[in-house]
């Protein structure tokens, strides 16, 4: 039986929200409806957000990191005062984004577009790698920090890079884990703790 | 369904909402299961960073009987694997152990002895000399403990044993095993492989020791990895993605 314009219409959005992250067939069915029953200048301001950000937004040419401008390269990278031998290694531009928060680090970064992992298909080619050993093989990188997440899969992914990275007279190194600060011992677990032995420094 | 304890190990883990994950895992008493985990990646959570990929865990699940995600409600770490922080051939190799229980097992469906040599081969996965054995074993040990092993000593055609047939043993791998001379040539796509071949992957499916006098990088041995692994993209229907990474 033929089904009418107005389902197929609303399967289709059905089926988009539904490939969100962390959207489910209910919660897609519900967003649909939601979006049915707004007004149309909102739900348009939703579709046109996503157009623009999709036809504006690009990944910076140097870092990969998200910009809008119409030049090549982001905000940081065309920022002469930070510090031009430094790049901080994230997974992802949300990461840059808390990192730049902190106003912990003033150098340069790089966004590898995502990390190792095995049952989202993402292998070392799936990564923006080859970018930052051009980067690092121009000369003027003293130091890589590398700030992928403290889990298996970021430290895969630190491993992965700090071995391409093995042939350049550089510094690699990894941002310190175990304890957090203002917690106390009693609480902290098993691999908090033997993290935090492993990272222990003169005082 | 009440809630179950068991152990589990993380196979997948992908990041919902604001601060959950949902955490595909396969546990010894359960099976695969993928399971929404409210609140995982906050600081103070009551998984207590027991929820990392590939690590051993003591969770608390709760079965959904429908389509819907079972509820994870607590978890411990019990076991880390460090090598794999330290190690890229021996992670690609857990990452190759993650894909086949996530994709050659059912939901719910569990295989406790499977889960047990998932573990065993992880903690070993350090030992770089013994690395390859012990993968093409746990390969060959998820196949027979899933019903796909392939037949090894009778022929996958007509059944008959396959005893003394020269150097050369036919292998067919849509058949699911070797096969007989004399089914031999009627048969399409059988490839032809040297007998110690056929013989290295018996010693790597068998209990006890004859595994370990294999040659890790000998031909015998080689020619077997390149078996078992027409045998599982033949099964998954296409090539284990990290299994050539982990030098497998
Ligand atoms: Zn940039
Ligand atoms: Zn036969």
């Amino acid at each position: 039986m033929p089904r009418s314009g107005y389902r197929t219409a609303v399967d289709r959005l059905c089926a988009a929200l539904g490939r969100l992250p962390g959207i489910g067939a209910k919660s897609a069915e519900r967003l649909a409806h939601h979006l049915l029953k707004c007004t149309e200048a909102e739900a348009f301001e939703l579709a046109d957000a996503i157009r623009e950000v999709k036809s504006r937004i690009r990944h910076c040419q140097n870092c990969c990191h998200l910009t809008e401008a119409e030049e090549p390269l982001c905000d940081i990278c065309r920022d002469p005062l930070r510090d031009q031998t430094t790049i901080c290694v994230v997974e992802q531009s949300r990461d840059l984004l808390t990192l730049e928060k902190s106003a912990a680090f003033r150098g340069l970064y790089h966004v590898l577009l995502g990390r190792l992992s095995p049952l989202s298909g993402i292998g070392p080619d799936s990564l923006s790698i080859d970018t930052l050993v051009e980067r690092v093989s121009a000369g003027t990188i003293q130091e890589v920090v590398l700030a992928t997440n403290p889990n298996l899969e970021g430290d895969g992914t630190a491993l992965l890079i700090a071995e391409r990275l093995a042939q350049f007279p550089i510094r690699v190194t990894r941002l310190a884990r175990g304890l957090a600060s203002g917690g106390t011992l009693e609480f902290a677990n098993r691999d908090m703790l033997a993290d935090a032995f492993v990272g222990r420094r003169p005082v | 369904m009440p809630s179950a304890r068991t152990l589990a190990i993380v196979i997948r883990s992908v990041e919902v909402f604001e601060s959950s994950s949902i955490v595909t895992v396969f546990t010894r008493e359960l099976g695969k299961a993928a399971a929404l985990a409210k609140g995982a990646r906050r600081l103070k959570s009551p998984f207590e960073g027991g929820l990392d990929l590939l690590s051993v865990s003591d969770i608390v699940l709760l079965p959904r009987a429908s389509e819907a995600l079972d509820l994870l409600t607590e978890s411990a770490p019990v076991e880390r694997f460090d090598t794999l922080r330290r190690d890229l051939a021996a992670l690609y190799a857990g990452f190759h152990i993650a894909q086949l229980l996530s994709d050659l097992t059912d939901v719910h469906d569990p295989h406790p002895r499977l889960f047990d040599a998932a573990r065993v081969t992880l903690r070993r996965l350090g030992e770089g000399d013994l690395r390859i054995r012990r993968v093409a074993r746990f390969e060959l040990f998820c196949l027979r403990e899933l019903g796909l092993m392939p037949s090894l000593d009778t022929c996958s055609h007509c059944g008959r044993a396959v005893v003394n047939e020269g150097d050369r043993v036919g292998f067919a791998v849509a058949l699911g095993g070797i096969v007989c001379h004399e089914c031999r040539p009627g048969l399409a796509q059988v490839s032809l492989l040297p007998r110690e071949s056929v013989a290295a992957m018996r010693a790597l499916a068998s209990p006890g020791n004859d595994w370990r006098n294999l040659e890790e990088q000998g031909r015998a041995l080689g020619w077997a990895r390149e078996t078992i692994g027409h045998v599982l993209s033949h099964i998954l229907g296409r090539r284990p993605r990290f299994r050539p990474l982990a030098g497998v």
